[in-house]
């Protein structure tokens, strides 16, 4: 080995804050791209949320057999009335086809929000695909004990967990709105509208998770525990209690989104005076807030802890 | 508290440390390694400079009111598994954060990341972005370090030339041996040419041929003027790259000088032995307690034995404390005396933690 004789890098730093954190951000969305366990469950997970719907619409389980019946009954009136007559036009503008086609639509709209979109999608999903990505983004190098060469580089502690919340976007807000997307184009036009009414509320609510799982990772040994405890007991059971408990969980304001989104279009998915919604625009602005201030924690808390474990 | 405390202090943080080795009038155990750049020794600022630092974990003290002050040169850390060098490299490199005092370098505070910009650490860690190459790797971590692309190929090259690597640096790191993987750990920490290079156990797992390689290499760079503070468990090892050791145990920095300084001085200085002996032997007979403090006080080296009480409900216990100088010559006669007049000793002590943890490396035993 010729030590001496080899060329010596030179001592003028010719560095920059910048392009280090901007490389942080591409390599670790490249680290994230190497799918680990929570993430083949949710991949599993969206294949079988899936197939299920899709088996769902082909069975046409969408449609309330009391709108089915009402066509039927409709139709039989409509070829009863005599062609040509005054009733008949005034028949067919009140239930003619076009007519029962729209509130069937609506009706299978709404089956479909209710129970796949607000209570398997958005109670139970939509956290565990965020946890899955979310948890790794911090949580992964500690435990791989190479948090250690992030932090012997002179990045700022709070500028090297922003870079990993932003290449954790990609990832995350692709398998929700991806996994959503799909699940709605398997139910068919019902899922088509609910997928046209509700991104709004998912992306909202898939950025809030991102940023709480992301801070879970910084603070605790074992994240992907904490978070899945925080899912089933906070955004399910406690989502789901009557009156004001709720507000505490991410998934209510993104209900309240939705709510706010099917009532305009026509639909209903929960009693407002059962739940006790807020508007949608206080539901945007709490979960952006919720968003930012879980971001800033996770900034401080990363940049005070000292992470004994794993350097 | 012995009269040892002039080497190592018991209860008093380093300050008999300071006291004995320090050139600095403010008594800080201040080490200037191998360099053969005056100009860098005469630094206004130390490179590194801990404070009176001390860090528990939990109830447990990793490290204890350690004071200790670096300028260019290589300074060895020693001390046994658990002695607390790990824990000050750590407090040294910005890992952790002291409980009280405080580390810097070259005028930053360690935790900051203004002070990584001159800090190389190669850490004990074993574990990489396992699925890079080398080259990657350490492409991947000048990158980090703010370099552009060109600068950081041109670093990287340069870097794994120095180590030794550039013809194996194609190959996955999962697929190293253990000396690769110092090799890169060490190439990293040069990358970005530190002042500071914080290098733990850095030969562990490194065949005999690529320690002298090691070892020329860091003497280069403290030729450079590059302070370098390389910890090991093993004393020989450290003496064939530098001269100036801090001694670690329990903690403290027992002790720092050249090993020869510590060893004179601890010869120079008496210790303090507490011996437990039965009183008498299977057959009954005499107090051997009597016989043996009788015996000590014919050793060359012993200036004072004194019977002390009995502890109560130990009354076939006999208990001395023994004041002796050379405690190498001591402990050798001592052994010889136990065997040959057949003492059943229950208990032997040194009441000087320091000095004990020192005398123990030093003796080849643990600190």
């Amino acid at each position: 080995m010729a030590l001496i004789q080899q060329p010596r890098p030179t001592a003028a730093p010719q560095t920059s804050l910048l392009r280090a954190w901007w490389f942080l951000v591409l390599l670790s969305w490249r680290r994230q791209a190497r799918a680990r366990q929570m993430v083949w469950i949710a991949l599993g997970l969206l294949a079988f949320t899936t197939a299920m719907t899709a088996v769902a619409t082909a069975a046409d389980l969408w449609h309330r057999p009391r709108f089915r019946q009402l066509a039927v009954a409709d139709q039989m009136m409509l070829d009863a009335l005599v062609p040509g007559s005054p009733a008949q036009a005034v028949a067919d503008a009140t239930f003619g086809a076009a007519g029962v086609a729209v509130l069937t639509d609506q009706s299978a709209a709404q089956v479909f929000a209710r129970w796949v979109v607000a209570a398997i999608f958005l109670g139970f999903l939509l956290p565990l695909w965020s946890l899955s990505f979310a948890t790794e983004a911090i949580g992964g190098d500690r435990e791989q004990n190479s948090l250690i060469w992030l932090l012997a580089r002179p990045l700022p502690r709070p500028m090297v967990y922003l870079a990993k919340f932003v290449a954790l976007l990609p990832w995350t807000v692709g398998l929700n709105m991806g996994g959503f997307a799909l699940v709605c184009a398997a139910a068919g036009r019902p899922g088509l509208t609910a997928l046209r009414l509700f991104w709004p509320a998912v992306l909202c609510a898939t950025l809030a998770f991102a940023a709480l799982f992301q801070l879970m990772g910084a603070a605790f040994r074992r994240p992907a525990i904490v978070a899945i405890g925080y899912s089933f007991f906070l955004e399910i059971i406690l989502g789901n209690m009557p009156g004001v408990m709720k507000r505490v969980s991410i998934g209510f304001y993104a209900h309240c989104m939705m709510l706010e989104a099917a009532d305009r279009h026509g639909i209903q998915i929960d009693r407002p005076n059962v739940y006790w919604p807020v508007d949608g625009t206080t539901a945007i602005i709490v979960l952006l807030t919720t968003t930012v201030t879980l971001l800033v924690m996770g900034m401080v808390v990363f940049s005070r802890t000292q992470y004994h474990d794993s350097v | 508290m012995s009269e040892l405390s002039s080497i190592a202090a018991a209860g008093g943080g380093n300050r008999g440390v300071e006291k004995e080795f320090s050139r600095d009038p403010k008594g800080s155990a201040k080490t200037s390694g191998r360099s053969r750049d005056p100009a860098r020794q005469l630094l206004p600022t130390p490179v590194l400079l801990c404070q009176r630092v001390s860090k528990w974990y939990g109830p447990v003290i990793g490290v204890n009111q350690v004071t200790l002050e670096l300028r260019p040169g290589i300074t060895g850390l020693v001390g046994s598994n658990g002695a607390g060098k790990s824990t000050l490299m750590r407090l040294i490199t910005g890992h952790v954060r002291p409980d009280i005092g405080r580390v810097e370098v070259l005028g930053r505070d360690a935790w900051s990341a203004a002070a990584k910009r001159h800090i190389g650490y190669c850490p004990e860690v074993d574990s990489f972005y396992e699925e890079m190459s080398g080259r990657q790797f350490i492409e991947t971590m000048a990158r980090l370090s703010g370099y552009t692309s060109g600068e950081a190929r041109r670093r990287t090259g340069a870097v794994l030339e120095r180590v030794g690597m550039s013809g194996r640096a194609e190959r996955r790191l999962r697929g190293y041996s253990k000396g690769m993987r110092q090799r890169i750990k060490l190439a990293q920490a040069m990358l970005h040419d530190p002042e500071l290079l914080v290098l733990d156990e850095p030969l562990s797992g490194i065949d005999p041929v690529g320690r002298a390689e090691f070892i020329s290499l860091f003497r280069d760079l403290a030729d450079q003027g590059k302070c370098l503070l390389v910890s090991s468990h093993e004393l020989d090892e450290l003496q064939k790259l530098t001269d100036h050791v801090a001694v670690m145990a329990r903690g403290r920095i027992a002790a720092v000088g050249s090993v020869a300084q510590i060893r004179d001085r601890l010869d120079d200085h008496p210790l303090t032995v507490r011996v437990d002996v039965a009183r008498t032997t299977e057959e009954g007979g005499k107090d051997r307690r009597r016989e043996l403090a009788g015996a000590l006080l014919r050793l060359p080296d012993v200036v004072g034995v004194e019977l002390l009480d009995d502890a109560p409900g130990e009354e076939d216990v006999g208990r001395l404390l023994v004041r002796a100088r050379n405690p190498r010559t001591f402990f050798q006669d001592l052994t010889r005396l136990v065997l040959e007049e057949w003492f059943e000793v229950r208990r032997l002590q040194t009441l000087d933690e320091s000095a004990e943890a020192v005398l123990g490396y030093l003796l080849g035993g643990r600190g």
